[in-house]
């Protein structure tokens, strides 16, 4: 396992340095300015090529790139042009946010999709099947935004149960925080929950029609044991991957619900700085971000061995 | 004798009654000091510094901050903020500013004329406005601890009104700031002399501004953006809510006291909100198509005039307003009805024509063969892309051939300083104080309006120091504008922001939102 590891650790430095020069490429060759933004709407030329040339923006591009890569290996990040600080402190404060919904949402997803799996699975072709899995083909085709806009109707303005928006860290106000999230991680993880449900159901299937567990049956073990104990466990690789990817959609994925839910995380500080062009920041997030999903792959293909003993990585 | 006596009690508990339902209505209008006034705004602002950006958001946040020489009254005309007053010499070359004493900056520092000349020397190489008084200014200097002088390089009619303009404005920073930050670099030590002080900038979470308690305010009552100052509520929360329905959500549930900019088809569902006020904001912005005048078609007068010719405009208006007539008006008047200093009412301008006959005739005049035109839009902004398409669609029903191209704000800022790059862009024109702050007739903003009649009139108007004169000068450069077309108007767009009932005195006069004055009822 140990080698294993440290060849998907040293495979990981090539990946990120394709990912920054690629992310490094796009944002630069897009068309805008974030000194046009940043100077507002009434600025004129000069004012915008002052500053341009303040902030090294007019040096030829080649040049930003190798100083870009020379602050990265020194695991500096850039300073961020809208934010006036270095981009690692910007991502520092946003990571909290991101994470408390990720894993919210996450827990929200599984709780939902795990079981709503395995019981169609379990009771194939019955009302409780074919209700699951429309409720799951709702949660895939109904868009994010609007689901999480009608959430804040309903419960904040009309019956004024949960904050319409907002963040409290789980750090000092811990309530505060969790009726925050509450309306975010349900309308965020009942969207990812679809995709956990249809999937645990269609390998719960594949593995109750196996030739064990029909002998699981036959010894008299009765269907409780049988579709728990020994079918799920089987059933779980593939699910356990369909919740890594889960969670790497939500590190970098949760935008819509971010901004909707006014939630100062990663997500929302990407989107912005996009739109502002805040060239440094946008990097930094994405290299993050990519980062995670390289961690979290390895993660669950670390999980697999655990779960299938059958799977060996020396 | 039961008769009269029962009169007497009911007239004693009648009168009783009335004076004490006038007492608590006296004393729940009576201003009270305390308590947070949350505020959502579309977003943060690029800094915190105005000398430095246009940007309208830091305008907004800036002057509870800090504060210029002059300010602007209800009417839009200079009034003294820091300044105590002014004198001009004779031959009408030398200001010189006597400031108020005894005003500190949040840094317990008092300010004195080395901060006026060390700020407004800075702001006089960055600010718009700051450059156009500056490249009249010969020299600018201390007199003694409480007096500053401004000598002219000519007459110039421009001076006070650009010291007072909210925005891109000539903030007072303390000496060691100014001189500090160059003028290309962005202030980050927010320190200045208004009723409020930063006490905390979380990106996307929040701005606070906190009472500073030795502010001392000018003795005059509330006018528009002077006057009389004070800092009633302890703290004022700047959220940035970028979703607006979000915004119109938490103004509902009280997890707002005030939202801006929001989107006009929210008005209905806050007007049948009893806890909530809807508010129009007028002026908003005049909608404007600029034309690139410095290469390419729109070069060509007559193609101009022709796009002014062809366009029904009240359609277009009622459209971007959402079918709702109290969010437009229809003006030709380059200044708006509330800037009734600079507002003319000039018949028979060609404006809002809707003259097929003439645009086609133009286009003929013009040599036009169908050319592309290369119109930017933005849909960051659903107002710009709406009056774009609209305009598209008239204009090609008389023979245009437009090539409408939409991109993020970011991608249009960048692409109008290349006049490679387009033919047309979409903006909204904001109010202008003078007339020489109109950019768009200037030949240093894009679009370049470097027209010499257009030019001679501005110089004139920035020299002219008689109101009389200046107004037909005024009068002179609108009917230029219509027969020089360097931008279409269209009509006035208004906004809409929202208040909570509990929110006290707001003045909704001013076209941007300010909140010292304001106090809570809670």
């Amino acid at each position: 396992m140990a080698p294993y590891l440290l060849r998907r650790v040293l495979a990981v430095i090539p990946v990120m340095a394709v990912v920054v020069t690629i992310v490094f490429l796009l944002i630069h060759l897009i068309p805008g300015d974030p000194v046009s933004v940043m100077l507002g709407p009434d600025a004129t030329p000069a004012q915008i090529q002052g500053t341009r040339q303040a902030l090294g923006l007019d040096r030829p591009l080649y040049e930003q790139l190798l100083a870009f890569y020379a602050r990265v290996l020194r695991g500096d990040l850039g300073h961020s042009y809208f934010l006036d600080r270095p981009v690692t402190r910007a991502l520092a404060e946003r990571a909290e946010p991101t994470i408390v919904l990720m894993l919210s949402a996450l827990l929200v997803a599984v709780v939902i999709g795990v079981p709503s799996g395995i019981v169609a699975a379990a009771h194939r072709g019955s009302p409780w099947d074919r209700g699951l899995m429309l409720v799951s083909l709702l949660g895939v085709c109904v868009p994010g935004f609007w689901l999480s806009l009608n959430f804040i109707y309903f419960f904040a303005v009309r019956l004024r149960w949960l904050p319409a928006a907002g963040y409290a860290s789980v750090l000092t106000d811990p309530v505060g925080a969790l009726t925050y999230m509450v309306l975010p991680a349900v309308s965020l993880g009942f969207n990812q929950s679809a995709l956990i449900a249809r999937i645990s159901r269609s390998c719960m299937l594949e593995v109750l029609q196996q030739d064990y567990i029909r002998t699981a049956r036959a010894k008299g073990l009765s269907p409780r044991v049988v579709t728990y104990v020994h079918g799920f466990r089987n059933a779980l690789v593939p699910v356990v991957a369909v919740i890594g990817i889960t969670t790497a959609i939500l590190i970098g994925g949760a935008v819509v619900t971010e901004i909707v839910f006014n939630i100062p995380g990663l997500g929302r500080l990407i989107i912005s700085a996009i739109l502002r062009r805040d060239y440094p920041v946008v990097q930094g997030v994405v290299l993050v971000t990519a980062a995670a999903y390289v961690f979290i792959n390895l993660v669950v293909d670390v999980l697999y061995a655990f779960i299938d003993p059958r799977i060996r990585y020396d | 004798m039961a008769g009269p006596f029962v009169f007497r009690r009911a007239l004693v508990a009648f009168v009783v009654v009335a004076l004490v339902t006038a007492a608590s209505a006296l004393a729940a209008e009576t201003p009270r000091k305390g308590g947070i006034l949350r505020i959502g705004n579309l977003g943060e602002p690029p800094a915190l510094d105005p000398h430095w950006t246009t940007a309208s958001i830091t305008e907004t946040l800036t002057n509870h901050i800090y504060e210029g020489l002059y300010s602007l009254d209800r009417e839009k005309k200079p009034i003294p903020m820091l300044a105590e007053g002014h004198t001009v010499s004779r031959d009408g070359l030398t200001y010189t500013f006597k400031l108020r004493q005894g005003i500190t900056f949040h840094n317990g520092k008092e300010m004195t004329s080395e901060d006026v000349v060390a700020s407004l020397s800075r702001w006089g190489k960055q600010s718009i406005y700051g450059k156009a008084l500056f490249a009249q200014v010969a020299d600018f200097k201390a007199v003694d601890k409480y007096t500053v002088e401004m000598k002219l390089k000519e007459k110039s009619a421009i001076v006070l009104v650009s010291l007072a303009v909210p925005n891109n404005f000539g903030a007072i920073y303390p000496k060691e700031i100014a001189e500090k930050f160059p003028p290309q670099v962005k202030v980050t030590e927010y320190i200045g002399t208004g009723p409020y002080k930063l006490a905390e900038w979380k990106p996307d979470q929040y701005i606070r501004m906190v009472r500073f308690a030795e502010y001392k305010s000018r003795n005059e009552k509330p006018n528009g953006y002077g006057g009389g100052k004070t800092a009633y509520v302890d703290e004022i929360r700047w959220v940035p809510v970028p979703e607006v329905a979000t915004r119109v959500a938490q103004v509902e549930t009280g997890e707002l006291d005030f939202a801006d900019d929001l989107n006009l088809d929210a008005f209905d569902r806050l007007k049948r909100n009893p806890a909530v006020r809807p508010i129009v904001s007028k002026p908003y912005y005049w909608l404007v198509a600029v034309f690139n005048k410095k290469e390419g078609l729109m070069t060509n007068q007559k193609l101009r005039q022709a796009w002014q010719a062809a366009l029904d405009i009240e359609p277009i208006m009622k459209n971007v307003a959402g079918g709702k007539t109290e969010f437009y008006r229809m003006d030709s008047s380059l200044a708006p009805v509330e800037i009734t200093t600079w507002h003319t009412k000039i018949q028979g301008l060609p404006w809002n024509e809707r003259n097929t006959e003439k645009a086609k005739r133009l286009l003929q005049e013009a040599g036009y063969k169908k050319e592309p035109v290369r119109f930017l839009a933005t849909q960051e902004y659903k107002w710009m892309y709406d009056f774009a398409l609209l305009t598209k669609q008239q204009l090609e029903d008389v023979g245009f051939n437009i090539d409408l191209q939409v991109v993020d704000w970011a991608t249009l800022v960048k692409r109008r300083n290349n006049p490679k790059e387009y033919d047309a862009f979409t903006t909204g024109m904001g109010a202008f104080y003078d007339p020489t702050h109109h950019i768009y007739l200037t030949a240093s903003w894009p679009g370049w309006t470097t027209d010499e009649d257009i030019a001679r009139v501005q110089a004139e108007l920035a020299r002219e120091t008689d109101h009389k004169k200046r107004v037909a000068l005024w009068e002179k450069q609108t009917r230029q504008f219509y027969e020089k077309v360097p931008v279409i108007r269209y009509g006035d767009l208004f906004g809409l922001r929202a208040a909570r009932h509990t929110v006290k005195d707001f003045d909704e006069g001013n076209e941007r939102i300010r909140f010292f004055n304001v106090w809570l009822e809670k």
